[in-house]
């Protein structure tokens, strides 16, 4: 089954930045010897090419921030990681961050890989300047000289259209679209190659957001870094990612090239999902999904979306349908779309 | 007189900052007007970047912020002349609010029946005779969930979308004339949003409630409201039918929140048109 996860792709067929295998991230707790197992991520495999932005979409409680705090290596009990790998191109044979020493880590964070979060004030340290958030995270890995590192970071900064002044005021005197600029600027600024982005836009004003998309979008051409971009607004996906995967009940379901998942979508979750949109000059009535997202501590068996499906056949209570690839870079997860023989 | 659900006339709100020495004026509502109709139920939207006053408009709607100048009447009652709980529980009679994130509208540590049966003891003098489960249940059914489905259960055993609902099924059970929604389905799943949506046009359309649907979303504002009233920095600065003031936005600050607007849809041939293959 991960044949079809390092496919050649013409002109990018170098190793992928980042190749998940298999991945299994559960909840484990134990009360009064009741054992309970969420499991969140459950069987995921996928690949990040390089110089690509890599979507994510799915609804809440379908595992997606288990999936990058697998990914991030931002693991604490109960969250564990059962079984399978993530295996960075710039951090070979650990099969993920957690299983790399300390130290690995330590070398390989913000330089190769880094995060812009959805509540920058939790980036940046409320009590101390701007510029000593600079210092603190960026220059150990930049090093030479204090001046110099400012005139990179002040050009930095204009970057992401912020005067240097910025750096001499405290996090809560910035609005939240300047706040969420200087944390991109920080998490760009030392150009890792592998940048996560966890609903970095969702806080910010509909005007503020296409500005900072834009922005995102610029410093990864610039710097040619891959972004894990995850996000359920379905908008932002259709605007600034190249590929993009659905996940559903903490598999996933679909994945394809944005433009094809919007025109083709195959699995019939995504289907529902693109439909259900509303567009600007479409009158069309549109329908929801029927029923209620499943438990992930006690998901259906077989398919985890059979309850809701209008597809759903008998085979889809038993057995869990793979990923395949039902076209040119579109893999789906589904008996109705692959044949019974999926399995 | 009472040929109005709803008449705000000029309203004003400044909120007032800092203290004795630095005072800062913030003036967060300007002088909006805006009137609904008595029998006709119609949703309204109003739209507006942050920090545009649109929640403090609602507020002042709700009865929760008293304006600084300007007459609020709704049914033709000056909502300042309301005092007292009995004229506050007739005023809540007539106008429900929905709010944003349902798992903060509900006590994570009491059952979701108990508002229900709560709201309608508070009611039942001037709902009917009917006892108090089945009007719970009643009201449920008008929302698609049942008494029988969300009975006994906590907020956080519900979907944010269930949760919705038992929020406007409790709304509901006032038989409001008028439900101020702020930023109703932001919080929600994109595949039970439209469902909410949905619900709302039928809340117009079978039980004739007027609703005031506050949103940034252009794209679901345009799927249901009739009348639209974009706000900007107090002000309302363009309103109108909703679909001709979206096709075709006049004021610049409606052009930028229309062009900021991140369609779900890919533009012929983009930037990320990479894979255009047809699967059949």
């Amino acid at each position: 089954m991960h044949a079809s996860v390092e496919q050649p792709h013409g002109e990018q067929d170098v190793q992928p930045l980042l190749v998940v295998r298999d991945l299994q991230a559960y909840y484990r707790t134990s009360h009064a010897g009741v054992r309970r197992a969420i499991r969140a991520v459950d069987g995921v495999s996928f690949a990040v090419r390089r110089g690509e932005i890599y979507g994510l979409a799915g609804e809440s409680s379908s595992g997606k921030t288990t999936l990058i705090k697998s990914i991030a290596g931002a693991i604490k009990p109960p969250l564990e990681i059962v079984g399978g790998s993530m295996e960075f191109a710039f951090l070979p044979g650990y099969g993920g961050l957690h299983r790399a020493p300390p130290a690995q880590v330590e070398r390989i964070r913000w330089r190769h890989l880094s995060y812009i979060m959805q509540g920058s004030m939790n980036v940046l340290n409320p009590v101390r300047r701007i510029r000593c958030s600079f210092t603190d995270f960026a220059y150990p890995h930049i090093g030479g000289s204090r001046q110099q590192f400012e005139q990179q970071v002040v050009a930095h900064l204009s970057r992401v259209r912020l005067d240097p002044s910025v750096l001499s005021a405290f996090p809560h005197e910035l609005s939240g679209g300047m706040r969420q600029r200087a944390a991109l600027a920080l998490a760009t600024i030392c150009r890792p190659g592998f940048i996560i982005a966890d609903e970095p836009t969702t806080a910010l004003d509909v005007v503020v957001q296409k500005e900072v998309l834009g922005m995102i979008r610029g410093i990864q051409r610039e710097t040619g870094s891959s972004v894990l971009f995850v996000t359920h607004d379905m908008g932002v996906h259709a605007h600034i990612t190249d590929r993009l995967a659905i996940m559903y009940a903490g598999r996933l379901v679909e994945e394809a090239a944005t433009a094809e998942i919007f025109r083709n979508p195959l699995h019939p979750y995504t289907q529902n999902l693109i439909a259900s949109l509303p567009r600007i000059g479409e009158d069309a009535p549109r329908a929801g999904l029927g029923g209620a997202p499943p438990n992930l501590a006690d998901p259906p068996s077989g398919c985890r979306f059979h309850p809701r499906c209008p597809l759903a056949r008998e085979i889809c209570s038993r057995e869990v349908p793979v990923m395949r690839e039902a076209g040119a870079g579109h893999r789906v997860a589904c008996f109705a779309v692959n044949g019974d023989d999926g399995a | 007189m009472n040929d109005l659900l709803l008449d705000v006339r000029d309203v004003s709100k400044t909120f007032v900052r800092g203290g004795l020495f630095s005072r800062e004026e913030i003036v967060a509502v300007n002088k909006v007007s805006l009137q609904l109709a008595a029998g006709r139920p119609e949703i309204l939207a109003i739209i507006g970047e942050s920090g545009s006053g649109k929640t403090t408009l609602a507020r002042m709607i709700l009865n929760m912020v008293t304006p600084t100048s300007g007459r609020l009447l709704l049914d033709g009652t000056d909502l300042a002349a309301i005092s007292g709980s009995a004229g506050r529980i007739a005023f809540m009679h007539k106008v429900q609010p929905i709010f944003q994130n349902p798992f903060e509208s509900f006590n994570p540590l009491k059952r979701v029946e108990r508002y229900l049966l709560m709201t309608r003891r508070r009611f039942a003098a001037a709902a009917g005779g009917s006892t108090a489960a089945t009007a719970v249940d009643a009201a449920l059914h008008k929302v698609g969930l049942s008494l029988k489905e969300v009975g006994g259960r906590y907020p956080h055993e519900l979907s944010g979308g269930q949760l919705q609902r038992v929020a406007i099924a409790r709304a509901l059970l006032a038989e409001p004339k008028l439900i101020v929604a702020d930023e109703p389905v932001s919080m929600i799943d994109a595949s039970l949003r439209i469902s909410i949506v949905n619900l709302f046009r039928t809340l117009r359309d079978e039980l004739g409630i007027s609703i005031i649907y506050i949103t940034h979303d252009l794209a679901t504002a345009y799927y249901i409201s009739d009348r639209i009233l974009i706000m900007q920095k107090g002000s309302v600065v363009e309103s109108g039918d909703a679909r001709a003031v979206l096709t075709a936005p006049r004021h610049p600050c409606t052009r930028q929140l229309r062009e900021a607007a991140l369609l779900p849809q890919i533009a012929g041939g983009g930037a990320n048109a990479s894979g255009t293959t047809q699967v059949i």
